[in-house]
């Protein structure tokens, strides 16, 4: 694996991000994104639960190789990863509570603006 | 028991892991849709799926657990994968029959094996015949 040249910031909920330089974050705190339904294709971390739901960008939190890449050994892309917050409600109809809220992580090519 | 009604039990059981979606299936070429992403996705995203009810227990490691995670660590610490892929390999390439059925380090030592065959590091008839050695020793 390459070393990349990382400057080191922090974001709003005190977590210490690598930003490789030249990777420009395309959403920041509180856009509203969904997660998109890209096609089963041999690997990904992106979970199925979340697919198609939107929710709120919560934190960014570092930037690096994405799985579906990094698991083929494949050096290539850098991207920003975020922490998106979702109702529970939103993903689970069935689901009794208004107000919670669950959170995953993902790399940037997985959402979309909403 | 003789190795032919040994192999005859495995048959069996192979049998009953087949039909896996509880229809008969034989090489379809008429696959649906929904049947096709059923089929591709990845065994590992098992997030909103029911399941039974099992017993928590407080197990440690056994020793061979250990030296697999030793093991499959030092094979990334030399360059020859990393996590990422060994999580592609465990949870994903073996299919779900297996991801479903096997050990938690099974997975990683299954992986670690196909892994250095894959990429030419051993040969599979070089691990076969280890394995063969290693399985007669401990049959003595």
């Amino acid at each position: 694996m390459k070393s990349r040249t990382l400057e080191k910031t922090q974001n709003n909920i005190g977590v210490h991000e690598e930003h490789p330089l030249g990777v420009q974050p395309r959403f920041k705190v509180g856009d509203r994104v969904q997660v998109r339904d890209m096609p089963y294709l041999f690997y990904t971390r992106s979970q199925m639960w979340a697919r198609g739901v939107v929710g709120t960008i919560a934190a960014l939190t570092y930037s690096d190789l994405v799985p579906e890449d990094e698991a083929f050994n494949v050096d290539g892309r850098v991207e920003q990863y975020y922490i998106v917050r979702f109702r529970q409600k939103d993903v689970w109809p069935e689901y009794p509570f208004d107000n919670d809220s669950v959170q995953t992580e993902s790399p940037e090519r997985w959402l979309e603006a909403a | 028991m003789s190795l032919r009604t040994e192999l005859g039990q495995e048959r069996e059981i192979i049998g009953t892991l087949q039909p896996a979606i509880h229809s008969p299936q034989n090489w379809n070429y008429e696959v649906t849709g929904p049947l096709y992403r059923a089929y591709m996705h990845p065994p590992h995203d098992v997030g909103g799926q029911f399941d039974v009810s099992i017993e928590h227990e407080e197990k440690e490691e056994e020793q061979w657990e250990l030296n697999t995670y030793v093991t499959c660590e030092v094979l990334a610490w030399r360059g020859i994968w990393s996590a990422e892929e060994r999580r592609r390999r465990a949870d994903n390439d073996l299919g779900y029959t297996m991801y479903l059925g096997m050990p938690y380090y099974g997975r990683w030592i299954w992986s670690a094996a196909k892994m250095l065959v894959d990429k030419k590091h051993i040969s599979l008839t070089e691990l076969m015949d280890k394995v063969a050695e290693v399985k007669s020793r401990y049959e003595e």
